[in-house]
């Protein structure tokens, strides 16, 4: 297992070392002027070319790639061209938005797609099948953007003035502020230190932040602001998942196992519920580290539409703005957590069927 | 923690010294270029003495007070500045004068602003300022219609008029001057034969344009500089719309059939231009129906398309256009049409010389025939074809007493009254930084202007320039030398007070690239650079 | 949003073992008799079918040209709502279903039209990408070696981004633009197919019957032919109609921000992209693009669906 592990590792290092070319070479091939981008139509000629100079990107592109790759493998990803701060500031504020809508994405995909999958396979072939599938068919087809559009139309602007009225952009109303639970607890951090940034990173989960310090007040607020947004990026893995749990659920009550224990008289539900589900679940848990690739894309379009600080958005700015470290430095987070979680799940999946074998 | 003691302390000692009276002697600060070879407009500023500063220009620039009203130029204390070394903590934390004092920004979210109980001025009915931001008119108005914010900018054109019908809203119309046109570069063919230049300018419907496609309020463009502008409208009106003759014109000119071209634009929205890609495609539908011309629509990246349009690189036509940033003509035609901007291709003499002579002339009525003769070459020449002014709004909750918008500048937001604790404020994107000598855009300066004060500020309904930190400026006959007298009893939000050294160190670290606090978010302090033609000592 | 990344791949991979048995033409003629008899199946046919006829009835049925500004020809305000006399808008007013947009042209047909435009991405992407998808996993799967590793590895770092980000990104480095949105999604999808075929060439190579071919002296191009491709032929076709229902989600979403098709082309993601500041004052012009853009999808995904459970030998009925 430990061989396989680390394997899997060492696998990994031309793959990163490829999407670090890959996510360098095509940060600087955007065309169109960082300096243009990010000062603005008025800036002047000298003032540009002071600019690049000062960025150093006037240096030959092999020799900023060099000095990148050196900074990466400190663990710096450098200072944003746009704002000046460190790339790193700027990741421990956007991640968690970002982790908090994939995770809610993914546990209400699971909590719907599991059901709608288990009841498909039992009612195979059936009116309630083929209702089912299109009801999981259609959330895989519908625009996330033009969905999270819809909702927000309905829900903040048709529903207003009822309890069903939820907020149609933002993270918290405003005026609310988020306290962190070390400065609710009395710790001393001290600024600016590896450790006050990991606090940071935590308490930036507003929602887990404000469950452990018991503001409920936030909690509520916070959880109010992310419900559409979750529901439009959670159909397409709902989808996914409710057609995986079908089909692998229809696959294992062909086996023979499951014949042998039909035969015996068990129940339907009985054994659907204790031999079947078990392994039908597993190929789904494979799937959950594919989806969260799907999950950190939709982000993209979901945050646009609803205004969210995240990761997705952040990117997708800078790539507007050509800011090369904030491109580089957040495209590689979000591929190498898409291969840790995909490490983990398959690592995982090991240990939930013990007919795997790692060697 | 320990700076703001620091700070704190050091204000202690200073108004000590000051009660003491003669006994304290006032050491005053300057910032000088060696000389004026390096085409700046700015010689020198100097702290006369402790409540005058007084600014020695190259040049006259009869737009001196316009200018210093911009929020880049905003004062903040010496100390502050000395302290941050005018970058780092100063980005996210600056130290006005100003209504409002920054409590909180919370990235990503919201900036949150505190009343500044010590204000000089008239101090805000309400505690809280809250900024957000959304980029989407859409989004905006529905934050505003759910009543989450309490006031918004640029609603939508096709949503002005639910906003006028809605009485839970009030409609605020924002009388920015701007210009909309429609630039040729006449370096490439067949745009740099002046005669197909002018069918052009006869071809395309304006009128039809504005009709169709701006809100209630904008106007077709007679000149290119919008007439609420003082000396803009002088000289003749621009062409009228007759597709016959242009087509004539056309073929004269050797096109009978017209030509293949593109039109290239950015797909941002601005009060000159609010809906890009719907007005790109009418532009395309005219100039094929009217003119024969088959235009490509080509929509580019924003940064991208500014540096090639205004490097003269782009070959067809391109929509740009221009919000004022001070009420002067010369904002206008001096930066479109100077010797300097290859934007339209080759600068013509014949409308710079005149430019530059104007210019220089402070009385207005002097100016005023060779504004006449400017506008007239433009339309003999046309470098590009003005097309619209157009209009914009922000709108309301109607609970919310003296909403306005400014024609220069952000609100003012300690003159509207919520009638509660906290009035939110939603704009199109979050600020970048907070310390504006270093940033250009709108969201940045509209949040700082509500922190920190310049000299001077633009009236609440037109472009007259009001007092703020200095009382009044004067100027020589000549407009080359102004005085600034600087209002007393004005203290910071660290509790220090104003005097005429912290306006020389807030100037020095923009506009002096040798100055040891010159350092800013980027580096490149853009508006001191492009409003004063360059920063002095610049190596 | 890739959404085949999933469940097919996941199937289509341990399928082709399975598959090999029998004859592929019997086979095929099973499946179709199955795919027949599913119903969800059924619908993705008659949605496609119907989106199918759409588009190239599109100059009959649609009551205006695309690209015809009504501006001074009929009495239409711009964003008009729709006016359908049978809901008793009035008749001296002229009819348009699905309102007018903001250049003042019929929505109709432009989503009508939109239907052509769409269907042509959905395959062309999907050509591209299994062309040259099959072309480098046969590569990597006969010749093995290093240049399997690299071919390989290559694929690992585009399966290493999640897809629209990369797509985006590949965007931004080719400017926008329709045939660059589809370059990009081809690019990005393209390692599913190389996956697909390198494994069924993989198990193929391992058969009795291919090392007897080989002993025989025929070549690799041949075995390729005959034996390999009409085998990994059935993963494939269900990947790919898959991949064409995410392929129009994908380049509809690069269009909504702007990085797609570009006005006036009626494409359904520009249409709602470009309409989008108006969903609360004018519904219409956001919601029936998305519709259209839907059902297409749905059509697709209903018979790839399908087809994926008549091809599998797994599932029995």
């Amino acid at each position: 297992m430990l061989g396989y592990i680390v394997r899997r590792l060492l696998v990994s290092i031309p793959v990163l070392f490829g999407i670090l070319l890959v996510t360098f070479v095509l940060a600087r091939a955007i065309p169109g002027d960082p300096c243009k981008a990010i000062l603005g139509e008025k800036a002047s000629q000298e003032v540009c070319e002071r600019f690049t100079r000062r960025f150093g990107f006037d240096r030959p592109i092999y020799v900023q790639f060099g000095l990148y790759m050196g900074r990466v493998l400190q663990g710096d990803f450098g200072t944003s061209i746009r704002f000046s701060r460190p790339v790193s500031l700027i990741l421990i504020e956007r991640l968690p938005m970002t982790i908090e809508l994939a995770v809610g994405g993914l546990i209400v995909a699971l909590l719907i797609g599991v059901p709608l999958g288990l009841i498909s396979a039992m009612r195979h072939n059936t009116g309630v099948d083929v209702s089912a599938m299109i009801f999981a068919n259609i959330g895989i087809s519908m625009p996330v953007f033009w969905l999270g559009l819809m909702l927000a139309y309905v829900f903040a602007l048709l529903m207003k003035g009822t309890v069903f009225w939820l907020p149609p952009s933002g993270r918290l109303s405003a005026g609310l502020t988020s306290v962190p639970f070390y400065e609710v607890w009395g710790w001393s951090v001290q600024a600016n230190t590896t450790k006050a940034m990991v606090l940071d990173f935590i308490a930036n989960h507003f929602i887990f932040n404000s469950l452990i310090t018991g503001d409920w007040k936030l909690l509520k607020d916070a959880v109010r602001h992310l419900i559409l947004p979750v529901v439009a990026l959670s159909t397409i893995p709902m989808a996914i998942i409710a057609r995986m749990t079908r089909s692998s659920l229809l696959e294992v009550l062909g086996r023979d196992y499951v014949r042998t224990a039909r035969a015996k008289g068990a129940m339907e539900r009985r054994v659907v519920m204790k031999h079947a589900l078990r392994n039908a679940l597993l190929p789904v848990v494979t799937i959950l580290g594919l989806q969260m690739g799907a999950l950190l894309g939709g982000a993209v379009l979901t945050e646009t539409v609803f205004g969210l600080a995240g990761v997705g958005r952040m990117l997708f700015e800078a790539i507007t703005a050509r800011d090369y470290p904030i491109i580089q430095a957040f495209t590689v987070v979000i591929a190498v957590s898409y291969m840790v979680i995909n490490l983990i799940v398959d690592v995982s999946y090991g240990f939930l069927d013990p007919r795997i074998r790692f060697d | 923690m320990n700076r703001s003691k620091l700070l704190g302390a050091t204000a202690g000692i200073l108004a000590a010294a000051a009660l003491v009276g003669p006994a304290h002697a006032f050491t005053g600060k300057s910032v000088a270029a060696p000389d004026c070879g390096y085409g700046g407009k700015v010689k020198s500023i100097e702290a006369t003495d402790e409540m005058t500063v007084t600014f020695t220009l190259c040049r006259p620039d009869p737009a001196f007070m316009a200018k210093a009203a911009f929020t880049p130029f905003g004062i903040q204390p010496e100390e502050h500045l000395a302290a941050t070394g005018g970058g780092g903590d100063i980005l996210e934390k600056p130290i006005g004068t100003a209504p409002w004092k920054l409590a909180k920004w919370a990235r990503g979210d919201s900036v949150i602003m505190k009343r500044f109980d010590d204000y000089w001025g008239d101090k805000p009915n309400y505690e809280t300022l809250v900024f957000r931001w959304s980029d989407s008119g859409a989004g905006r108005l529905i934050e505003l219609r759910s009543g989450t914010v309490d006031q918004i900018t640029n609603i939508s054109p096709d949503d002005f008029d639910s906003v006028k019908n809605d009485s839970s809203l009030t409609f605020i119309p924002v009388a920015n001057p701007n210009t909309l046109y429609l630039a040729m570069t006449n370096t490439f063919a067949p745009m740099d034969n002046l005669e197909v230049r002018k069918a052009i300018a006869v071809g395309i419907d304006r009128q039809r344009i504005v009709d169709n496609f701006f809100p209630d309020g904008s106007e077709v463009a007679s000149h290119f500089t919008p007439c609420s502008i003082t000396n803009a409208c002088e000289g003749e009106s621009w062409y009228e719309f007759d597709a016959a003759k242009a087509r004539k014109m056309l073929a004269d000119a050797g096109f009978p059939n017209g030509f293949k071209t593109k039109i290239f634009f950015r797909d941002v929205f601005r009060g000159y231009l609010p809906e890009p890609s719907v007005v790109a495609v009418e532009f395309q539908t005219q100039l094929r129906d009217n003119l024969g011309i088959e235009a490509e629509v080509v929509v580019m990246e924003s940064g991208e398309f500014i540096d090639e349009s205004t490097s003269g690189r782009l070959d067809g036509f391109y929509l740009l256009g221009w919000g004022a940033d001070y009420p002067h003509v010369t904002n206008f035609l001096d930066y479109h049409f100077s010797a300097k901007n290859p934007q339209y291709g080759t600068p013509h003499p014949e409308i710079f010389e005149i430019l530059e002579k104007a210019s220089t002339i402070a009385d207005v009525a002097k100016a005023k025939p060779l504004y006449a003769n400017a506008n007239n070459a433009i339309k003999a020449l046309v470098p590009m074809v003005p097309i619209a002014h157009g209009a914009s709004a922000s709108a309301a909750l109607a609970g919310v007493e003296n909403a306005h918008f400014r024609p220069f500048g952000a609100p003012l937001f300690h003159r509207a009254d919520p009638k509660k604790d906290t009035f939110v404020f939603m704009q199109n994107a979050e600020p970048i930084s907070l310390y504006c000598a270093d940033e250009t855009d709108g969201e940045s300066l509209s949040v700082c202007q509500q922190i920190v004060e310049p000299l001077l500020g633009y009236a609440i309904d037109s472009g007259a320039i009001e007092p703020r930190l200095a009382t009044g400026c004067g100027a020589n006959d000549d407009s080359t030398v102004w005085t600034c007298n600087i209002r007393a009893g004005v203290k910071f939000h660290d509790g220090s007070s104003l005097d005429a050294n912290d306006v020389v160190a807030s100037w020095a670290a923009g506009i002096d690239a040798a100055n040891v606090n010159h350092k800013g978010n980027t580096g490149s302090f853009d508006y001191y650079s492009y409003l004063w033609d360059g920063l002095m000592n610049a190596k | 949003m890739v959404t085949f990344k999933g469940g097919a791949l996941e199937l289509a991979e341990s399928q082709t073992e399975e598959r090999l048995l029998g004859s592929p033409t019997a086979l095929w003629k099973t499946a179709l008799r199955r795919l027949f008899r599913r119903k969800t199946g059924i619908v993705g046919m008659i949605l496609v079918g119907f989106m199918f006829f759409v588009a190239v009835a599109a100059p009959v049925i649609a009551p205006y040209d695309p690209q015809n500004v009504l501006i001074g020809k009929e009495p239409v305000r711009k964003r008009a709502a729709p006016c359908i006399h049978l809901l008793g808008c009035s008749v001296d007013k002229p009819q348009h279903l699905m309102g007018i947009d903001g250049n003042f042209r019929d929505q109709l047909s432009r989503v009508i039209y939109g239907a052509r435009v769409s269907l042509s991405i959905g395959f062309t992407t999907v050509a591209f990408a299994v062309t040259f998808g099959v072309l480098l996993g046969a590569i990597a799967g006969f010749w093995g070696g290093w240049l399997d590793n690299v071919i390989m590895r290559i694929m690992d770092v585009i399966l290493g981004f999640p897809a629209l980000l990369l797509a985006i990104a590949i965007v931004a480095v080719l400017g926008p633009g329709l045939r660059n949105a589809l370059l990009a999604i081809a690019i990005v999808t393209l390692p599913a197919y190389a996956r697909v075929m390198r494994a069924s060439v993989l198990s193929i190579k391992e058969l009795d019957y291919v090392a007897a071919s080989r002993a025989i002296g025929a070549s690799n191009i041949r075995i390729l032919l005959t034996r390999v491709v009409p085998n990994a032929l059935t993963p494939i076709v269900v990947l790919s109609t898959l991949g064409i229902a995410s392929a129009i989600l994908d380049a509809a979403g690069l269009s909504f921000l702007g990085l797609g098709a570009q006005p006036p082309t009626p494409e359904w993601g520009t249409m709602l992209g470009s309409e989008r500041n108006q969903v609360f004052s004018a519904p219409h012009l956001v919601f029936f693009p998305g519709i259209a853009i839907m059902i297409t999808v749905l059509g697709f995904n209903l018979l790839g669906d399908g087809m994926r459970d008549a091809l599998d030998p797994r599932l029995n009925d």
